[in-house]
Parts: C-alpha cells; sequence; structure tokens
C-alpha cells in the first residue's frame, strides 16, 4: 500500500500591500449644495447659508466621537471655529480631499466650490451672523455605536498599544486571531480604531499565513511598521481594499464581490496614529457582516511599482518613479489607491488605450500622507485588451518639503519606515472576458503583472514566487520549478519558497530533489504544516515509510482537522506495519471528511486484507 | 492678577492655549519640557482666553495633558491684547521689566494648519527666552503662529 499524494498544499503568494483609507461616503456630495447667489451685499447668514454647508461636509467627522478635533453641529460651535473655518476652506486644507478634478468623478467627493468657501469667508467678514431660526436645516443624526447595526462577530486586539503623548505619527499593526469559527463570506468590516482623534486612517488585510503573528514580539501585541508584507493563498483574496478614515461608514461589497474567511485566517489592522499631547491607549475593534452571497465577481488587486528607481538624491526636488503595463484583457477599474510617503509630491496616474487616447485615471498635485485613501470610481473606468496603466510620481527631498523626514535631506531609498520611500500604485480592477476563451482572464492579468514586475526587477522575489504559482496552476511544472529555484535564489532561507520549490520537485517526480528544499522550509519556520506534510510524502515516495511518518505525525499534531494528513499518516503507519493505529487514522480522516478517497481505499484495503487472513 | 506686573524682575512666558484646539494640545509636552527646562529662571503661564471653558474644563485639561504650569483664565482678552496674540498655541516673552520682547509661534513644527514637519528646526520660544534671560536682544521679536484664532473665540 502507498501512501497516496493528496493534493499538495503550500501553495502561497505574495502580495506585499500597503492599503489605506477609502473615500467618504456622505449621503451627497458637497459638490451639490444650492447655495443662494450671494453677491458681497448680501447679507450671509448661519441658519440659511452656513449651516447647509457644514452639515454636509463637515459634521461628518466634527461630532462628539467622531475624528474631528471640535464639533461643528451648532452656531456656537462652528462661531467659535469661524476664522479658522474660513481660513483652512480657502487653503482647500479642509474638508480634506487630494485628487484634482478631473476627466473621472470618484464616488463621496468632498470638494467645496470656490461659491461655498466665499460665501463662508463673506460670513465671517459680515460679523458671523446666526439669522432666521426657520432658515435652519435639521442638524445631521449619526448613529452612536456600530453604523451598520450589531456586527455578526466582534474582535478586539488582544492588546492596547500605548501611543506617547508627543513626537511623530506611529504606524502599528494589530492582530486579530482566527475571527470565525468556520469560512464565511464577508461583504463589510467595520473598523473602530479607538479614539478617532488619534487614528489618521486604518486598514485591514486578510492574513491567510498566520504571517502577522510570527512579526509579533509577544503574542497579541502587534507589531510596528508602516507597510505590510503579507503572504496569501493564491489569487482570490486581498482583491478588495478594506479601509478607514475618519468620517466614513463603513463599505458594504455589492452581492457578489463578497469575500472569503476561512477558520485559519487572522485579520491585521494596520493603522497610522497621531500623538494628541497626552499618552493614549489604542486598542481598536473590528465588527464583521456577514452575507449568504458567495463572491461571484472576482476583482483584483493590481499592483503598479518601481522601487528599484527609487533611489532619491539628498535635495533633489522633481524625482520622477514611473512604471507601465499592459493589461492582456479587458478590465474595469473600480478603485485606486496611490501611495508615497513624505516626499511624494505629484500622483499621477493614467491610461493609454491602443488608439493612443490618453485618459487620467487620478492626479494628485500635492500629497499629503496624512490624507491617503482609496478613491472608487462613481463609474467604473472600463478597459480595452492591450490598454497602459502608467504611474508617474515626482517626489521632493530637497530642505524645502517641509515635510521631508530628514534635516538635512539624506539620500533615500525604498523601504517600510517613514523615513523610507515608497512609489505604488494599486487598482481595483474586475477583469473582462478573455480573447481566447480557455484561459482564466485573472490568471492572464496575475502572469503579465508577475513578467512586469520580474521585468523591472529580476531580484523581485514576490514576482518570482508569483510567477512559479501560477505556472504550477496552469500545469507547467518545469516552469514553476524554473521561478521557485529563482525565489530560493534570491531568498535562500525563505521557508515559504523552499515549501514551494519542494512541492512541485516532489509532483513532477523528484522527490530526491525536493526532499533538501522541504528540510530548509522546516529549519526556516519549524512548525510549518505544508512543509512537514510534502516532506511526508516526498519521504514516502522514497520508500521511506519510518521518516515520513514522523512528518506526518507532526502534521497531524499541527493541524488536527486535516483530512489528508490524517489519511496520509494512516497510510505510513500500515507501511510500517502498525495495521491497529493505521485504522485509527484512516477513520479519523473519513470523520473530517467523508469524502476522502485514500483513506477510505485504504480502510477497504485494510478489510479485505484482514477478512483474508486471521487476527 | 497679572502675571507679568507680579512677577518683578522676572522673565514671563505666557502660551495661549485652548481646551479644543488641536495643534495646541499637540504642543503640550513641548511646552512643559521647556518650561521645566527654565525653572527658577522663567515664570510659565499656560493662558486659557476662552469665554466659556470653565475653571473645572480648564483644570481637567491641565491633568489629560500633563501640564504642571500654572493656568489663568483671561475671558476679557487683556493679557491677549498685552501680548498681541492671535492664536493658540502662542506664546509671548516678557523681560524683567514687563516689557514684551516676543510673541508668536513656539517653534516651527507646523507650517500651516495640516501642514507639519517630523520634527520642528527652529526654536523661536526657547531663543526669546533665552536672550531675554541673558539681557540679550531678542533675534525676532515676532513670529506667526499657527493654530486655532483666539478672534473665534467669545
Amino acid at each position: 500500500m502507498k501512501p497516496g499524494l493528496q493534493t499538495l498544499s503550500g501553495f502561497s503568494i505574495f502580495l506585499a500591500l500597503a492599503l489605506a483609507a477609502v473615500a467618504a461616503r456622505q449621503a451627497e456630495s458637497g459638490r451639490k449644495v444650492p447655495s443662494p447667489a450671494a453677491d458681497s451685499k448680501t447679507q450671509v447668514t448661519f441658519n440659511r447659508e452656513i449651516a447647509p454647508i457644514i452639515f454636509r461636509n463637515c459634521s461628518q467627522c466634527h461630532h462628539p466621537g467622531e475624528a474631528g478635533p471640535f464639533s461643528l453641529l451648532t452656531y456656537a460651535d462652528v462661531k467659535s471655529h469661524g476664522r479658522q473655518i474660513a481660513f483652512v476652506t480657502q487653503k482647500r486644507i479642509m474638508p480634506p480631499w487630494l485628487p484634482e478634478t478631473g476627466e473621472t468623478n470618484f464616488t463621496d467627493e468632498l470638494r467645496l466650490s470656490d461659491e461655498q468657501i466665499a460665501t463662508i469667508q463673506r460670513w465671517v467678514d459680515q460679523g458671523e451672523i446666526e439669522g432666521n431660526p426657520a432658515d435652519l436645516p435639521p442638524k445631521p443624526a449619526y448613529a452612536a455605536g456600530w453604523q451598520l447595526g450589531k456586527p455578526d462577530v466582534i474582535v478586539r486586539a488582544e492588546k492596547p498599544y500605548l501611543l506617547p503623548a508627543s513626537g511623530s505619527d506611529s504606524y502599528w499593526n494589530f492582530v486579530f486571531r482566527n475571527p470565525v469559527h468556520n469560512s464565511r463570506w464577508l461583504k463589510a468590516i467595520e473598523i473602530r480604531p479607538g479614539d478617532k482623534r488619534l487614528v489618521h486612517h486604518a486598514n485591514v488585510l486578510v492574513d491567510r499565513e498566520e504571517s502577522g503573528r510570527r512579526l509579533e514580539k509577544e503574542p497579541g501585541a502587534g507589531f510596528g511598521g508602516m507597510e505590510l508584507i503579507i503572504e496569501s493563498e493564491a489569487f482570490d483574496p486581498d482583491s478588495h481594499f478594506l479601509f478607514w478614515k475618519p468620517g466614513s461608514p463603513p463599505y458594504v461589497e455589492p452581492d457578489g464581490m463578497a469575500l472569503r474567511l476561512d477558520k485559519a485566517n487572522d485579520l491585521i489592522l494596520n493603522t497610522h496614529l497621531q500623538p494628541s499631547g497626552k499618552p493614549e491607549l489604542i486598542q481598536p475593534t473590528l465588527g464583521l457582516y456577514f452575507t449568504d452571497k458567495p463572491a461571484t465577481m472576482h476583482p483584483i488587486l493590481l499592483q503598479l511599482e518601481n522601487d528599484r528607481m527609487l533611489d532619491i538624491p539628498a535635495g533633489d526636488k522633481k524625482f520622477l518613479v514611473s512604471d507601465d503595463f499592459e493589461l492582456p484583457v479587458e478590465a474595469s477599474v473600480l478603485a485606486i489607491y496611490p501611495h508615497a510617503h513624505y516626499l511624494g509630491k505629484d500622483l499621477v496616474a493614467f491610461a493609454t488605450f491602443p488608439d493612443g487616447t490618453k485618459k487620467t485615471l487620478i492626479h494628485i498635485s500635492n500629497w499629503d500622507l496624512n490624507w491617503q485613501a482609496v478613491y472608487r470610481y462613481a463609474k467604473p473606468v472600463d478597459l480595452p485588451a492591450g490598454a497602459k496603466i502608467s504611474m508617474r510620481f515626482t517626489y521632493d527631498n530637497s530642505a524645502e518639503n517641509i515635510r521631508n523626514p530628514n534635516q538635512p535631506p539624506k539620500r533615500v531609498v525604498a523601504g517600510n519606515r517613514a523615513v523610507d520611500e515608497m512609489a505604488h500604485l494599486w487598482l481595483q480592477i474586475l477583469p473582462g472576458e478573455s480573447p481566447d476563451a480557455t484561459s482564466d482572464p485573472l490568471l492572464q492579468i496575475q502572469e503579465a503583472l508577475a513578467l512586469h514586475h520580474i521585468q523591472n526587477d529580476p531580484e523581485d522575489f514576490e514576482a518570482h514566487y508569483n510567477l512559479g504559482a501560477l505556472l504550477q496552476m496552469k500545469g507547467d511544472g518545469a516552469g514553476a520549478v524554473t521561478q521557485f529555484t529563482q525565489a530560493v535564489r534570491i531568498r535562500p532561507d525563505d521557508p515559504i519558497a523552499n515549501n514551494a520549490l519542494g512541492a512541485v520537485l516532489l509532483a513532477s517526480g523528484h522527490a530526491d530533489e525536493a526532499i533538501p528544499r522541504l528540510n530548509q522550509a522546516l529549519q526556516g519556520r519549524p512548525g510549518y504544516f505544508d512543509a512537514h506534510y510534502n516532506l511526508g510524502n516526498a519521504l514516502a515516495a522514497q520508500g521511506d515509510f519510518a521518516g515520513a511518518l514522523l512528518h506526518f505525525r507532526a502534521a497531524v499534531r499541527l493541524n488536527p482537522q486535516d483530512a489528508g494528513a490524517e489519511a496520509n499518516l494512516g497510510s505510513a503507519l500500515a507501511e510500517t506495519g502498525n495495521i491497529k493505529e493505521a485504522r485509527l487514522h484512516f477513520e479519523r480522516a473519513l470523520q473530517i471528511d467523508p469524502k476522502n478517497e485514500l483513506a477510505r481505499e485504504n480502510l477497504e484495503q485494510l478489510n479485505r486484507n484482514s477478512q483474508g487472513r486471521p487476527n | 492678577m497679572n502675571p507679568i506686573k507680579a512677577a518683578a524682575g522676572k522673565v514671563v512666558v505666557l502660551v495661549f492655549v485652548r481646551t479644543d484646539c488641536p495643534v495646541s494640545n499637540r504642543y503640550a509636552s513641548t511646552i512643559q519640557k521647556l518650561s521645566a527646562a527654565h525653572e527658577g529662571k522663567a515664570l510659565f503661564w499656560l493662558v486659557y482666553p476662552s469665554k466659556s471653558e470653565s475653571a473645572e474644563a480648564i483644570r481637567t485639561h491641565g491633568r489629560e495633558y500633563g501640564y504642571k504650569i500654572p493656568s489663568l483664565r483671561d475671558p476679557q482678552k487683556a493679557l491677549v491684547k498685552e501680548s498681541q496674540a492671535q492664536i493658540t498655541p502662542e506664546a509671548a516673552v516678557f523681560d524683567g521689566k514687563g516689557h514684551l520682547v516676543y510673541h508668536g509661534r513656539i517653534d516651527n513644527l507646523y507650517e500651516a494648519i495640516g501642514r507639519a514637519r517630523t520634527v520642528a528646526t527652529t526654536h523661536e520660544l526657547e531663543d526669546a527666552i533665552e536672550a531675554a534671560l541673558s539681557g540679550k536682544s531678542v533675534p525676532a521679536s515676532s513670529t506667526h503662529a499657527v493654530g486655532c484664532y483666539i478672534s473665534d473665540l467669545e
């Protein structure tokens, strides 16, 4: 009896994610506020002209419990900040909205018209008159507590993070361990970061490989860092921006766009925190909302970047980083998220159609990390196959850039800290039909993207890894071996790459070459279920059932709910003559998964054997 | 009481703050540290120019933000006028003779509302205090402060 080579686990994909907040979703855009044509002689009153502007554009953040440092709900509130409001609106510091007005509109644009700004100015100049109470529109009402009602599951960070009273901004990541007990379709996450005045933005990542936990110095404590690189299983997840920024209710995914969350998954909350002047304990809570409707549409997050080009000399005022990616299939762009740190100045993304026409996807001419956001298009931007998506990011590393974290300026390269830089453009796209009906458009884009990243940077570990995983899915074992070999060359100790290379070598009949890779994976990460499982299979393929037994036992210990590991353990036991225990494990495998064929066949075989000869 | 007249012969520093001004709140530890560094030489006062901030609200605010500096209410804006202050946070330095020698920002952390440096690179208040203590003339007698307008207050 041979242990069956069950599905080899361990096909993971790396996605370097640095997500942010999504655009505010107010009921109405500030641009639609009617404003009586008030020339300089008309008297402006709070009740008639100012309250509607404030209620629609400011109060969503400026009310108790929200992020705004003071409330703007009454005449007295607004009057006590009147000149301030006139100043910050005129400078377009408030309401915070970075993109220029362009060819594409975003949902919930938070931008005052020139006329509205002039009206506020005039009100202040005229002495901030309250006006006729009958003109005052109803004060906006805000739900206390959960904005979407009671969540299906509420999880709280295990340990709080202590934000110092002063100093520069902090970036902290909280790990929420296994928030669900069986697979669910997630339609929304409400992020309650704690005191909203301190949290500039936050975003959630689904961590399917426990990679966040491994970065914690003590369990539950979280870990620092501005960006996250997490491993995630291939291709369906992380296709969503899960985001929070002040004043925005949680985004509810439309039907068919839910995100799968499995029981083995963790959630990681990445937060940008700003000191308030006093020490603060931050202990965020997440509310999860589920739907019965599984995902039928699978958007992906496409990343343009060129970190290798990021080597900005001290003093350079206009350093350009660019990247261009040609779409192999048609696709709709649903949302966009440009990201740079403190040196970023002018961020542009545009699409070039096959006929040469260009369309601006986003333009931010005065980048401010503090107000970064995910921008969702009011109407998806449809791009044909062959369209090119381009990013052009300009950086200012001079002393005149007041946000420059290095004074005097220093050479800056790509990195994860606030003093490093980043040139990333994320797009959430929904692939259309593939011209070649036999291939999955999603995989075509992923493959084109991986090849693109390798072309930009032959030392791009994630790209080699992803391409390997894609080729393996397509059944191109030799191609997968090549790519995983490159990944292992770049990071010889990386447990996941070693495991993947081992797995694909094993699957293509090279158990002898697989074994050292799998041992390496276990050395890099003791307790790595996939590597134990694969190594068990590799040793069994070599006829070393005693060796295989050890690794299957380890696999079963690590994941007692895995039918494949139980069935393989049973097989190895049977091979080493321990029929009695083998039977127990086959039964256990069938208990977990009644459809497990290996266990069923082997058990039947055992039963036939025991009938054939006396005990 | 007038803290400037009461402090005969000593350098006096008034720092105008407001309980709900995020910029002045973010300066709390800087203000406290500056005061501690000049203890015994310069007398620091926090001045709350709002009519509507009660003594109780001010005490709570001081506790929360770790202020050990004595505080004053200035609802009639007498000290505001004497200091020519317009913003919270804004500092005013009076020399031993009670003359206003500096008013303006604490440092250059903020270039404007919403535009902050990671760390301040010039320290105007500290420079002014040092100059006043050593009897030298203050490098700049006034600078523009960034924060919330005092004139917005009742």
